[in-house]
């Protein structure tokens, strides 16, 4: 019988995400005045958030920029309560938001809900419940500078 | 004109967790003889060959589909579209054999992904890096939250869920290639781990390596031999952000508008206008139960609302079509293969070949393939007879 | 073998060579790369039905490039595919879907930013890694080595000096090259940095078509060569000579019959050993053609501005170009019909030889 041979991997690679002029403005909003933007595309009149530059249903540039939030209500969301490799440790609350403004929805981390039993957790959040955008001490121009929270 | 195409040789390694007797490129030959002994052809008479392999991270290799450069001289093209990748392999192949680039086109998807350490680590980094990724974004929450979503929109439970998987286990057990053979019950399935409230371990797919491979053919080269036509396919792209479907009129994020609509073209092709009657067999690539269910109204079995009615109806209802009798992606998810799996399983079932899970008088099956973001759907209808 | 006889046109191209350009994500930059190329067809995206894409995950740095990247590249409710190797063959891909009648118009378009992911952690992992990577592989080395085995005589060491002076300066000369920015990476043995690519951020777009219009594709071929290196012989790219010969076999022309030719290498003497395998210079005259013949790689080749996946289109694109009569400086006069070229990774594996025609 042949000794199965195995060999050990890795795989690393280093890249710079360019954000772009629009995500980058969306992401200074952020830091600087804790708003929300979204952009109005000029043919569907969805106001899409997070903005982007383009719409890509009606494949149009977009250029009006509006604020939305930062209120919303939650539209679906999922407990994590497994752990992975690289992942939060669980339980942890990702959701999707459509801010009082918006036409489409936006992903956060949820915080502040007890998540003893999440069941009981996971049937609050069932109700569609109202959030709101809350902002860590010291924005740093990110996604993660947010969580959504139970009003 | 287009030419017809069939399916006239398949071949598949056993599902599992990994073959670590194999090298990549001995993984692909396995699948690649038995589909060319199958057909009763030599690499020769290949014109094409199209590979399908997902995201190179899961298997850590760069390009693992060049190991399946067989019969050097071919055309040869990769094919990477998430999820819906074997699918959409074949459908490149079934393209140049319609156009008449070639005769006899063999298709190979791969899986080598039992090298990877985390595969919802990998799965992380499919996300837009820019707003998405920082997020424990993987294929299971992705799952999970529209799960949630389709409860509240169409009160499915947990218990429809368990439902289905344990209809999708029961019949792993008669396919000696399934990597999971669980002789599970529905109470088992509800009280396996909870991974992502409210997906349980027994409703997801496990991480499977295995290859699959099959000739396809052009009308007038089929000869006599056994053959599984395709009398449709059609594929269709969505809108990558999640976001922007949560509120969509013409289909939310739970009503797999792509799927449906690729299904419409499929069905039209092959003539189907009561696939509740029409079709014998269907094959999905739905990883995780909840995500089976989302495409009962979008393959046209039931309206979106009467979706956990359906659940009931499809276990008890003889005349309604046969759901994965090869137990599916909850059996075997080689990602790579898995779409093209799907294709293979249909046309075994046409052709009267599928053994033990054969279902008695196949004359049209339908298998579908879905990636990325459940953005990429594709549909295909396989029949014993070829299409007008 | 017989093809449909639909035949098949190019409606609009667009090419962005950049550098940096951190106004835009990838997803803008295609967006705005396919809407050039659909406003230079006269198109509207409501008249596309299908999208075919050319990217790779691990340069683009997503794991799945095309969830992201397909809808700005107007893949929205419309059949679209990825093929994740060399560009010119995912044209060769959508042609099949149109000669097929499964589609009347199609996008197809490739990228790549050389400013945003590295490219020799890239070529390392190309290797297998039970074999190739313990032993420190890469692209460039096995050009080197494929070099050596060509300059192997000492009557090269002058044209390949001119035929470098000549890339540099049709580069130079080339609207569409990159003007500033990039970088090269480390020559290996016996290649020196003129030999090397210019890394670039491209994208590059085309609208094909069922209805007839002013440049029509009349051949394609590819084919590709064995996967184990020592299979392969390093000093002759046969996968290039078969899809070349098959691409002018269904076009009904031949070499001398070609106006301009576009050929695909990631070093000036792949350029070369590419020349000669479609058959426009003999055999050990490559770098000489490419130094005198201004019919050769008018676009200055990879020194232009290089990222894979994206080259093969980037060389039709250029050979429409010149068959449109707008190359600039670099117009070959009155050129009617071109090939260009595109090869894969690893060292060329796979081949796609592409003719076009003025009609």
């Amino acid at each position: 019988m042949t000794e199965l041979i195995t060999i050990p991997g890795r795989w690393e690679f280093d890249y710079t995400y360019f954000a772009g002029e629009a995500a980058s403005r969306f992401f200074g909003e952020l830091k600087d005045s804790r708003r929300i933007m979204g952009v109005r595309c000029p043919s569907c009149k969805r106001v899409l958030v997070p903005a982007r530059s383009f719409c890509d249903v009606c494949f149009q540039r977009t250029e009006e920029w509006v604020e939305v939030g930062p209120e919303g209500v939650v539209e679906t969301f999922t407990i994590l309560t497994a752990a992975f490799a690289g992942m939060p440790k669980p339980p942890v609350v990702i959701a999707y938001v459509t801010f009082d403004g918006a036409d489409t929805a936006l992903l956060n981390v949820l915080t502040g809900l007890d998540l003893s039993n999440i069941s009981d957790a996971a049937h609050r959040l069932q109700a569609r419940p109202r959030v709101r955008a809350s902002f860590v001490d010291e924005p740093q121009g990110r996604i993660t500078d947010f969580t959504f929270t139970l009003l | 004109m287009s030419t017809r195409v069939g399916v006239i040789g398949i071949g598949q390694t056993p599902y599992k967790r990994a073959h670590p007797e194999l090298s990549s490129a001995e993984l692909i030959w396995a699948a690649v003889d038995e589909a060319l002994r199958d057909a009763n052809v030599d690499i020769d008479a290949i014109d094409v060959i199209i590979a399908g392999v997902a995201p190179d991270a899961l298997s850590g290799e760069n390009g693992v589909e060049k190991t399946a450069v067989l019969g050097s001289g071919k055309p040869f093209l990769r094919v990477n579209t998430g999820g819906a990748t074997g699918s959409s392999a074949t459908f490149a192949a079934a393209d140049y054999v319609a156009s008449g680039r070639a005769k006899m086109a063999l298709v190979v998807g791969v899986e080598r992904m039992g090298q990877a350490t985390s595969s919802q680590n990998v799965f992380n980094t499919v996300f837009d890096p820019i707003y998405e990724k920082d997020f424990p974004l993987t294929t299971i929450t992705m799952a999970a939250l529209r799960a949630s979503m389709s409860m509240r929109v169409y009160g499915y439970t947990s218990r429809d869920w368990a439902e289905i998987a344990a209809r999708n286990h029961r019949n792993a057990l008669r396919n000696p290639l399934a990597h999971l053979k669980l002789d599970v019950t529905v109470e088992d399935i509800m009280n396996s781990p909870l991974l992502a409230w409210p997906i349980h371990r027994y409703e997801a797919c496990p991480m499977s390596e295995g290859a699959c491979a099959m000739v396809l053919a052009a009308g007038d080269v089929v000869g006599s031999r056994s053959v599984a036509w395709i009398q449709g396919l059609s594929s269709m792209t969505d809108s990558y952000a999640m976001g922007d479907r949560i509120n969509r009129a013409e289909g939310s994020l739970v009503d797999l508008l792509t799927l449906e609509l690729s299904a419409r073209r499929a069905y039209a092709d092959a003539g189907i206008t009561d696939p509740r009657r029409q079709v014998d067999v269907i094959e999905l690539y739905s990883p995780f139960s909840s995500a089976e269910a989302m495409t009962y109204p979008a393959l046209g079995m039931c309206a979106p609302e009467d979706g956990p009615r359906f659940v009931q109806e499809q276990l008890a209802d003889v005349s309604l079509p046969v759901f994965n009798p090869s137990g599916g992606p909850q059996a075997a998810n080689p990602v790579s293969a898995t779409g093209m799996v799907r294709i293979a399983e249909c046309a075994l079932q046409v052709r009267g070949l599928a053994g033990e899970r054969q279902v008695p008088d196949v004359v049209r099956a339908v298998a579908t393939g879905q990636g990325g973001a459940t953005q990429f759907s594709t549909v295909c209808v396989l029949g014993a007879e070829p299409p007008e | 073998m017989a093809v449909a006889d639909t035949p098949v046109y190019v409606e609009g191209i667009a090419l962005n060579i950049g550098w940096h350009d951190a106004t835009k994500d990838l997803s803008e930059l295609i967006f705005d790369t396919v809407t050039l190329a659909l406003e230079d067809a006269d198109q509207s995206i409501d008249a596309v039905d299908s999208v075919v894409l050319a990217a790779h995950d691990l340069v683009d740095g997503r794991s799945l490039s095309s969830m992201v990247t397909a809808p700005a590249a107007g893949a929205y409710l419309r059949e679209e595919i990825r093929f994740s190797d060399d560009a010119a063959g995912a044209l060769v891909g959508a042609m099949t879907k149109l000669e097929s009648g499964r589609a009347r118009r199609s996008v197809v378009a490739a990228w790549g930013r050389s400013s945003e992911y590295n490219y020799d952690q890239f070529s390392q992992t190309l290797f297998d890694p039970i074999y190739g990577r313990p032993i420190g592989l890469n692209e460039f080395v096995l050009s080197a080595m494929r070099a050596q085995l060509y300059l192997a005589t000492d009557h090269h060491k002058e044209q390949r000096t001119r035929a470098s002076l000549r890339r540099d300066e049709a580069a130079r000369a080339n609207p569409r090259a990159l003007k500033s920015g990039g970088y090269q990476s480390a020559a290996p043995y016996p290649l020196v940095a003129a030999d090397l690519p210019l890394w670039a951020d491209v994208a590059v777009a085309l609208i094909l078509s069922v209805e007839p219009a002013p440049i029509r594709v009349i051949g394609a071929g590819q084919s590709s060569e064995p996967y184990a290196l020592g299979d392969r012989n390093l000093r002759a790219l046969q996968g290039l000579q078969l899809a070349a010969g098959r691409a002018m076999t269904q076009a009904g022309t031949t070499g001398a019959q070609l106006d301009v030719v576009e050929v695909d290498g990631l070093t000036l003497i792949d350029e070369a050993m590419g020349l000669e395998s479609i058959g426009f210079a003999a055999a050990g005259h490559g770098l000489e053609q490419l130094a005198d013949d201004p019919r050769c790689n008018p676009s200055g080749g990879g020194a232009a501005g290089y990222c894979p996946p994206a080259m093969g289109l980037v060389r039709i694109v250029e050979s429409i170009l010149q068959l449109r009569g707008e190359a600039g400086v670099n117009q070959v006069a009155g050129a009617r019909r071109a090939m260009a070229t595109g090869s894969s990774t690893v060292a060329g594996q796979t081949h796609t030889a592409i003719v076009v025609e003025a009609a």
